[in-house]
């Protein structure tokens, strides 16, 4: 939003972003009509309601079998100048691809958007990026990792993005508003001279210097969004959505007003893959969103980190597949930091780093039962009829051991299943859920 | 030339005194029936004509009018017919007006006139009773129940003409057979056929204990139907005033009680299509009790809860909390008794396997929609909310049968007792006061409590229930208050916190 499009006449703008809301057209045909620079022809033939679909279409040499008379009954409501003034006056940012202003990382994408909305910040993609993205049915340590992993990115200088959905999207999303909110300030001043160079840099990804220098500002978020700008899907993540816009950016290759649909989503995994150095799926399950989120990472050559999860949570079973496959298992934030080539000097051995919640946690308890919950849960979510069945109690110990875990955060109770609690969403974990 | 006869009809669950009123007296031939009659009940002309013809009777050739009085208030049903019969042939003159002052008739006829049963029957011969009626003319199939009200004299008859015979002492009151097959031994299920599942059946029994409702969300094939169908079982028999006002209940609702008074807790499971008036009751204008109505001293089954319509599932926060519905209709409302133990069972989610964090495949339309069905006032009133697994393959194989219903029902019936000694209601059903007078909370039970409450893991109205929770099980336990941390983190643990959406929102 902050650079004007200068090499294309308005009137190609707003033809590209109205073609954009027609049904039957993505990003293959946008992207031919942007080379081959004849929206405006493409427009004009839509909406005069006598071409056939196929004749629009055929301007962009694809041919799709949406009949003629839904695609000018939509042109016949869309006027891409006010279309247009709509998003200026939202404060969108709209992207053409090829023109300046264009984000460096997508430009040489083999299927760029070839049109981006952006609202926010869009120099929050000029730092280092990494992808987190997992299911939305994430267990509570899924997304603790995923908002632990979030929030030491974004310290080290590390912008987020992640697709805004339920679960580890939106556990990531938030832990990095939280870290833009409450670090040191000013969080990334949007004037600084961030010139592109060092994200070029990066996004090339081959060389991948030390990139320290970029370590000073904190990593921002970044969300790719399925639906318009507008639509801010799902609801529950409405307040998240202004806060990313806030701190951060929120992209889409789909005009305002229009809703989410399925194709989409898929069509969304690959902006996200190719806009980060380096994809990390905290859970997925063996089929799922991220998978394919996974193969347009492949795609692009970017590095691949999986989450190592136990073998009994169905949460895991992607990530394990991953790993099998040759992804790096992911251990804790340095890993990441390696994988985009900012922490290869520092790396230190495993004993040194970080993570030893579960010790910590263990050495607090005094109580004897206490500890030997911690312990049984280690292995994953289990309900209480298991819980009983592990440990060698009385019951009315067990429970008693069990809520007073819960009340100082030690576990987290999920509609009577306990899992243990880990990470930085711990604390405001409860509040936030309701 | 003019005859009262005394008879009921029915409203809801109680019976409304009728007195049939029938003058017969110069003007064309004919008959008319006033007094706000419905459809069925103005047939009854039609069907009185054919059965006297039929029964060899003389017709009187004179105009008819029957009143139905109160004149203001609907009658419904065919069970005037009998009193509409009687009442003609003492205006008429074949019986003498002195030989049924005292009595009451309900029966419907025959074309051909035999006289045929009627629904309601408890009820209706109590309203005769009430209206002073020391004997009663019913149908033989009637007979049965109409004696379980044992102050009034039940003269059963088949036919219209041994009435007439009986009434001018020209036969005696026919003998017929119509004694009861004495109650069948019950055969309900029994808990040792379910094995394993330790926290479902202490579920289970806390439930039956201390009244308290009881959700149970699991997996497909965890065994939650077959848990509820063995929650009857160990609940004790209903007392000999409960069980008078379940029959009552019972035949109003049309029911034949062939095992004579309901002896029972009845057991309801409705299946999730049912409408709105069919579980509340209220339909036709005989007001008939519904399914919770039914349930009434026992206990209602909803399997799939999710799955029952919104309105059904709203429409059951009056009875839960007061025990008894309202049912009004533009000309007249009943209070219809409906305190039941409510026993629900659900999935966590369209796909099943949601309980497992990270199992769920559920689109999140999917799951909202599934989410909404359920209002968090209902999901408020289960006191009790337990996840239910699947049993273990071992266990179900190898594993010892479990405790028999019959040594659960004997703990839940010394429980039952205590408690309404105690404060003269079961402990669901404890107020506010007698709650801090019989149930004191230990200082450190308190301070748990009060950060249970303060991390937002209670809720004030779920600290009650907690602690009620908590009482029964000190209860089962034999323990006396003030109650335990262990006690009531242990209730704290069988009130799982409904979020039926595992994927966490952060």
């Amino acid at each position: 939003m902050s650079e004007e499009v200068v090499s294309q006449p308005l009137e190609h703008t707003a033809a590209l972003v109205a073609l954009a809301c027609l049904p039957g057209v993505g990003p293959g045909s946008l992207r031919r009509w942007v080379q081959a620079q004849n929206a405006t022809e493409a427009w004009e033939l839509a909406s005069s309601g006598r071409a056939s679909k196929d004749e629009v279409l055929a301007l962009s040499l694809q041919r799709n079998l949406t009949t003629n008379h839904k695609i000018t009954e939509a042109a016949r409501h869309i006027d891409p100048l006010a279309l247009l003034e709509r998003h200026r006056t939202l404060g969108i940012g709209v992207h053409i691809l090829g023109t300046a202003g264009y984000p460096q990382r997508l430009a040489h994408d083999p299927s760029p958007p070839a049109v981006l909305f952006s609202n926010g910040d869009i120099s929050a993609l000029d730092a280092p990026m990494v992808a987190i993205v997992g299911t939305r049915n994430a267990t509570r340590l899924g997304c603790d990792t995923a908002a632990r992993l979030a929030g030491e990115l974004s310290m080290a200088g590390v912008s987020v993005a992640s697709g805004l959905a339920l679960g580890i999207d939106g556990a990531a999303h938030s832990a990095l508003v939280w870290a833009n909110a409450n670090g040191q300030p000013p969080a990334a001043p949007p004037s600084a001279p961030h010139d592109g160079q060092l994200g070029n840099g990066v996004d090339e990804g081959s060389d991948g210097g030390p990139g320290g220098g970029l370590a000073s500002g904190i990593g921002r978020p970044v969300a790719v969004v399925a639906a318009g700008l507008d639509c801010r899907y799902p609801r529950a993540h409405r307040r998240l959505h202004d806060q990313i816009v806030e701190r951060g950016v929120v992209l889409s290759e789909v005009p305002l007003g229009m809703g989410p649909s399925k194709w989409r989503f898929p069509a969304r995994n690959r902006i996200l893959a190719g806009l980060a150095d380096a994809l990390v799926v905290v859970e997925s399950r063996s089929s799922g969103g991220s998978m394919l989120t996974v193969a347009e990472a492949l795609r692009r050559d970017r590095p691949i980190l999986a989450v190592p999860g136990h073998p009994t949570s169905p949460s895991s079973a992607g990530t394990l597949d991953l790993i099998c496959d040759g992804a790096t298992p992911l251990r804790d934030v340095e890993d990441v930091l390696v994988a985009i080539g900012m922490g290869g000097s520092s790396s230190r051995p495993l004993h040194e780093r970080s993570s030893s919640d579960g010790e910590d946690l263990l050495g607090e308890s005094q109580d004897e039962v206490a500890s030997e919950l911690l312990g049984v849960l280690a292995a994953g979510a289990l309900t209480l009829s298991e819980v009983l069945s592990r440990v060698d109690s009385d019951r009315g110990l067990v429970a008693q051991a069990l809520l007073e875990l819960e009340l100082s955060g030690k576990i987290v109770a999920t509609g009577s299943w306990y899992e243990l609690s880990t990470g930085a969403a711990r604390a405001s974990s409860r509040g936030a859920r309701r | 030339m003019f005859a009262s006869i005394r008879s009921a009809v029915v409203v809801g669950v109680d019976g409304s005194q009728v007195s049939v009123e029938v003058h017969v007296g110069a003007g064309l031939p004919g008959m008319t029936i006033v007094g706000l009659p419905d459809a069925s009940c103005r047939e009854a002309r039609d069907r009185v004509r054919a059965a006297f013809i039929a029964s060899k009777l003389t017709w009187p050739p004179q105009k008819v009018t029957v009143n139905l009085a109160p004149s203001s208030s609907r009658k419904v049903g065919t069970g005037l017919d009998l009193p509409i019969a009687v009442g003609i042939l003492v205006a008429s003159g074949v019986v003498d007006a002195s030989q049924v002052n005292r009595m009451g008739f309900v029966g419907e006829l025959g074309l051909d006139g035999s006289v045929r049963a009627v629904p309601a029957i408890v009820p209706l011969v109590d309203a005769i009773r009430v209206a002073g009626g020391d004997e009663v003319v019913v149908p033989v199939a009637c007979a049965g129940d109409a004696e379980l009200l044992e102050e009034v004299k039940v003269r059963a008859i088949s036919t219209l003409s041994e009435l007439v015979a009986a009434l001018s002492n020209e036969e005696p009151w026919p003998d017929h057979d119509y004694r009861r097959v004495e109650a069948a031994p019950l055969d309900t299920a029994d808990l040792a056929d379910l094995r394993g599942q330790p926290i479902m059946r202490r579920a289970l029994e806390i439930s039956a204990a201390g009244g308290h409702h009881l959700l149970m969300i699991g997996v497909p094939g965890a065994g939650k139907t077959m848990l509820a169908e063995r929650l009857p079982g160990v609940l004790p028999d209903l007392s000999s005033s409960e069980a008078m006002e379940v029959s009552r209940i019972h035949s109003a609702a049309g029911r034949v009680l062939t095992g004579g008074l309901v002896r029972r807790p009845p057991f309801q499971a409705p299946h999730h299509s049912a409408t709105l008036v069919s579980v509340i009751g209220g339909g036709s204008d005989a007001m008939r009790p519904g399914l919770v109505s039914l349930a009434h001293g026992g206990v209602l089954f909803l399997d799939e809860l999710s799955e029952f319509s919104p309105s059904v599932l709203d429409a059951l926060r009056q009875p839960i909390e007061e025990g008894a519905v309202r049912v009004s209709r533009a000309r007249f409302s009943a209070m219809l008794p409906a305190r039941f133990l409510l026993v629900a069972a659900m999935n966590p989610c369209p796909c099943g396997e949601g309980g497992r964090p990270g199992a769920c495949s559920c689109s999140d339309a999917a799951l909202l929609r599934y989410r909404r069905r359920l209002s968090g006032p209902l999901l408020d009133r289960f006191d009790l909310r337990v996840a239910v697994e699947r049993p273990d393959a071992q266990e179900l194989l190898t594993g010892a049968p479990g405790e028999p219903s019959a040594v659960v029902a004997e703990r839940v019936a010394r429980v039952r007792a205590k408690s309404l000694e105690r404060g003269g209601v079961l402990n669901s059903r404890m107020s506010r006061v007698a709650l801090d007078e019989y149930a004191p909370l230990s200082n450190d039970a308190q301070r748990l409590l009060g950060r249970a409450m303060e991390m937002g893991r209670l809720t004030a109205r779920g600290l009650d229930r907690i602690r009620r929770v908590a009482l029964t099980m000190a209860d089962l336990e034999g323990v006396d208050p003030p109650l335990e941390p262990m006690q009531v983190a242990a209730a704290l643990s069988l009130r799982a916190d409904i979020s039926l959406h595992p994927g966490v929102a952060a």
